[in-house]
């Protein structure tokens, strides 16, 4: 059978980008050998993965003529590619099984921050920063990298950077893919470097500080700590909350603030999507605040733990400021909503985003319009800009398909732990399930109950951590160019 | 002067019609069916292509005053005024259709030194009746300061039967004259206002609305629905958006409605047909204080505005594209007929007059209100209104002068440099031009 996708070209690209993220290994490389770690390991990740990408490379061929078609797979692919790579220093150096490893991988490149290690401090620097650094480059996004810098990616780098972007549609700064990649990029590092100067100036350590910026701007939430960041002052997670916010942003937007400082706020509030994010935001973090106020002691220390943690599962990031486990139903119910609303489209956060959300809301309000003026036309508005009907299409099928893959998850995962147990022997209560699902799907990685912010997602057999790190990969991309891969016509090219 | 009309059809023939007495008028037309039709007229009439440099020289355009550009086809018009511009330095005038064109365009583009939108003009005028539900014309004159306004009196009206002195009205207004089966009144202060009668008002927007009320018209209208979403409804709704009303819109067309409904966030939008009574009656459309029907095609004008009349909205004003319909209309039903092409006519004739700012036509041109500026070397500088010799056929409805409105009584005197709202039947115009 002809198949219509050239996958050799397509594989072409997938090698490229493995040689380029094969250099990622030489940043825990150098940290190893600056605390005197083995080395060795990480210069084999690097050599196993260029090598890979070199090999790959000698046996493909380039076309310039990339379809959208190719865009899907070489995606979808690479994501899947990086994360096995990605788990070669788990299987090396914390002798985890595959299974453990590619999910901890997978949960890092994903920006998610769910993990199956149960002795995180035992773990070495270098290990633990290149967690971190995992998320640090899965958040922006590793196609976005590759089109900023690789040249090849100059020419089909849009139809890569849609397959790959969190939200509906990637918003053109400049005429040249390249020049939006790289402007993207250059925000990214600017809130990253800016939030190290500000932990380290609030008495982080460098290698803490490091460490915490590039999983918060990321909005992945993986901490060298056990305790996430619990142990911290008041002061340190307000940083840390702001540049949540801030990750949970449109990057697009915030690098037209930061061209023009003086109008930034002007930027911000007149972007309806950002409005909305806001005041989602300031409304669950009331009733959050509201709702543990019994369980803190000051009314100020239950509104930081309100704040930080609605900011932390919103934009999908997943630190604790507390073990939020420990707060009662309710809250634990406001936390579950917001894991299925997220944060701004164009910015690193996952789930189903803010812009979303709110469109659902005007065709459900335009719907009941219509019941009582059958004829009357009503184009929806962001702002001044009208959304397609088209756009709306899509905005609806993702959110009943984010739905419908929640709930086959849910399903799937009971019957696989009912199955096969848990390790620890306990059954697994309904919420602790569905919110490891949601998590999942999300990417906001800590969930509660078993999967609590303080434990671990290690108890589950080894099929279920394999479905939970197959929805982080396809929660990560958004759910259809994984979904289009499956289908017939997509190969058959009919 | 010499004056070059391009364009033959209604807005040029009425033209040619306005100018034939006084200036020396040459027509250019490419139908003979069109030019036969202007035969009667006192004017030269050449067949030809008005945007072609030869028929344009063979008219005379090069020693032209005046050339006005006003065939069916915007880009036509424009050439022709371009081309005009080569040849000599007249004065250009184009007519086009479609708004896009005056709003990128500047005096002086593309040779055109005035540009009339008659979609724009008409959605203008229509505006401005929508303001007064009594009303039957409104128009604006010294940049807004002065409305003037023509309303009609209901039997149940407090105005009727009673003397004008005993009525109390606002000091900032005057009535100048009342229409009484088309014979023009200028009336005194012991007059009687009779139900039937039209009256036309002088004075500062602001008394217009009191005067309204007093009229027996409700205030200002609220609900108004508009049918037909073409270039004229579209501009209507969008002038009427900017005043802070929030029309309804109905238009036939999926695309065109949707297009309608993305520009006009503050006006809804429907998408049906116009005739469609069921839909009419769910709208509530019925309970609308103003209906305006301003469709393609005139038949479907008309059965849609007198639907919307015995559905029982209080006033609807229709559209028609032959001017001859617009009597038709009003004496079937409609409140008021408004035509495009009678509207950019007169928007035309007011620049050839010379030393008249503003005009316009009452009641089938049987009068008009006049804006002019006294001249240094008028008779009436200095005398008080009451020692003048003012043509009997004849009133001033108010004076401007710098930024104050005087409503003049006998005891005012006139200066040099003052604007005066002149209201004159049709017989004394030049007389009150030769006046002032």
């Amino acid at each position: 059978m002809r198949i219509a996708v050239d996958l050799r070209s397509a594989f072409h690209l997938i090698s490229i980008v493995l040689q380029g993220v094969g250099l990622a290994f030489l940043l825990p490389g150098g940290v190893a050998l600056y605390y005197g770690e083995p080395v060795l390991p990480w210069m084999g990740g690097l050599a196993v993965t260029v090598g890979l990408g070199t090999a790959i490379r000698a046996i493909t061929r380039d076309s310039r003529e990339l379809t959208m078609r190719e865009g899907f797979f070489v995606v979808g692919v690479s994501w899947l590619a990086i994360a096995l790579v990605g788990s070669l220093p788990y299987v090396v150096i914390s002798q985890l099984g595959f299974v453990d490893a590619l999910f901890e991988s997978m949960s890092g490149f994903t920006t998610t921050g769910a993990t199956v290690l149960t002795d995180i401090e035992g773990q070495t620097r270098a290990l633990l920063l290149w967690r971190s650094l995992s998320q640090w480059l899965g958040g922006m996004g590793i196609i976005v990298l590759a089109v900023a810098i690789l040249p090849r990616l100059g020419i089909g780098g849009r139809q890569l950077m849609e397959a790959e972007s969190p939200g509906p549609e990637v918003e053109r700064l400049f005429p040249h893919i390249r020049q939006t990649a790289r402007a993207l990029w250059q925000v990214y590092l600017g809130l990253t470097a800016a939030e190290i100067v500000a932990l380290s100036v609030a008495g982080l350590s460098l290698y803490e500080a490091v460490t915490h910026a590039f999983t918060t701007v990321a909005t992945g939430g993986f901490s060298p700590n056990a305790r996430s960041i619990e142990g911290y002052s008041g002061t340190v997670q307000w940083i840390i909350l702001v540049f949540i916010l801030l990750g949970g942003s449109n990057f697009a937007l915030l690098y037209r603030g930061f061209r023009s400082p003086a109008r930034m706020p002007h930027f911000l509030w007149n972007d309806r999507e950002w409005r909305f994010f806001m005041g989602v935001f300031a409304a669950f973090a009331a009733l959050l605040a509201l709702s543990i106020s019994a369980l803190h002691p000051t009314v100020t220390e239950a509104i930081r733990h309100g704040a930080f943690q609605t900011a932390s599962i919103m934009t999908t990031t997943g630190y604790a400021s507390t073990d939020f486990n420990a707060w009662d139903s309710t809250a634990k119910l406001l936390l579950l909503a917001l894991m299925f609303i997220g944060a701004s489209a164009g910015s690193t956060s996952g789930s189903v985003k803010v812009v979303r959300t709110l469109l659902i809301f005007k065709m459900v309000a335009r719907e009941i319009r219509r019941i009582l003026h059958p004829k009357v036309v009503i184009p929806l508005r962001l702002g001044d800009r009208v959304v397609s009907e088209t756009a709306l299409r899509g905005v609806l099928v993702f959110a009943v398909i984010y739905v419908t893959l929640f709930a086959v998850g849910c399903i799937l995962l009971m019957l696989d732990v009912e199955r096969a147990g848990l390790a620890n022997g306990e059954t697994l209560p309904v919420l602790d399930a569905v919110s490891a699902v949601a998590a999942s799907i999300g990417n906001v990685g800590p969930a509660f109950g078993v999967f609590g912010p303080m434990n671990s997602y290690a108890p589950l057999p080894e099929t279920s951590k394999l479905l939970l790190t197959t929805l982080m990969w396809i929660g990560r991309l958004e759910i259809f160019p994984i979904i289009v891969l499956l289908t017939k016509s997509y190969w058959k090219g009919t | 002067m010499h004056v070059v009309i391009i364009g033959a059809g209604q807005v040029g023939r009425s033209i040619a019609h306005e100018l034939q007495l006084d200036h020396d008028v040459v027509v250019i037309e490419r139908s003979q069916e069109r030019l036969e039709s202007i035969e009667p007229f006192d004017v030269l009439s050449i067949r030809g292509n008005g945007a072609s440099i030869k028929t344009l020289k063979e008219a005379g355009v090069a020693k032209a005053d005046l050339t006005i550009a006003c065939t069916d086809v915007d880009e036509v018009n424009m050439v022709a005024c371009a081309a005009s511009h080569h040849l000599g330095d007249s004065f250009t005038i184009a007519r086009v259709h479609d708004p896009d064109y005056i709003e990128n365009w500047e005096p002086g583009d593309f040779g055109v030194d005035f540009m009339v939108c008659s979609e724009l003009i008409t959605a203008r005028a229509i505006g401005q009746l929508i303001g007064v539900p009594a009303a039957r014309g409104v128009h604006t004159f010294a940049k807004g300061k002065i409305t003037t306004a023509e309303l009609s009196v209901a039997p149940s009206s407090p105005l009727a039967g009673r003397p004008i002195e005993e009525l109390d009205l606002p000091s900032s207004l005057r009535i100048v004259s009342l229409i009484r089966q088309g014979e023009v009144i200028i009336p005194s202060g012991e007059d009687t206002i009779e139900s039937g009668d039209l009256v036309v008002s002088v004075g500062v927007p602001e008394a217009l609305g009191e005067l309204n009320r007093r009229a027996g018209g409700r205030p200002m209208a609220e609900n108004i629905v508009i049918l037909g979403g073409g270039r004229i409804g579209f501009r209507l709704a969008q002038t009427l958006q900017e005043r802070g009303l929030r029309p309804k819109l109905v238009e036939a067309g999926a695309e065109r409605s949707r297009w309608l409904a993305e520009q006009l966030p503050y006006c809804q939008v429907f998408q049906s047909d116009a005739t469609d009574l069921a839909f009419l009656e769910h709208e509530r459309f019925g309970t609308y204080d103003v209906g305006v029907s301003v469709m393609d095609r005139d038949e479907r004008n008309l059965l849609s505005a007198l639907l919307l009349k015995t559905l029982g909205v209080k006033k609807v004003i229709a559209g028609v594209a032959e001017p001859e319909y617009a009597e038709i209309f009003e004496r079937v039903g409609v409140d008021v007929a408004v035509s495009a092409r009678k509207v950019v006519a007169e928007e035309i004739i007011r620049f050839t007059r010379r030393r008249i700012a503003g005009m316009s036509t009452i009641e089938g041109n049987r009068a008009e209100i006049l804006e002019m500026e006294v001249s240094p070397e008028s008779s009436l500088v200095g005398t008080a209104l009451q020692d003048a010799t003012f043509p009997s056929g004849a009133t001033i409805g108010a004076i401007v002068r710098g930024n104050r409105v005087i409503i003049p009584g006998g005891e005012d005197t006139l200066h040099i440099g003052d604007l005066v709202i002149v209201f004159s039947r049709k017989s004394a115009v030049t007389e009150v031009e030769d006046l002032l």
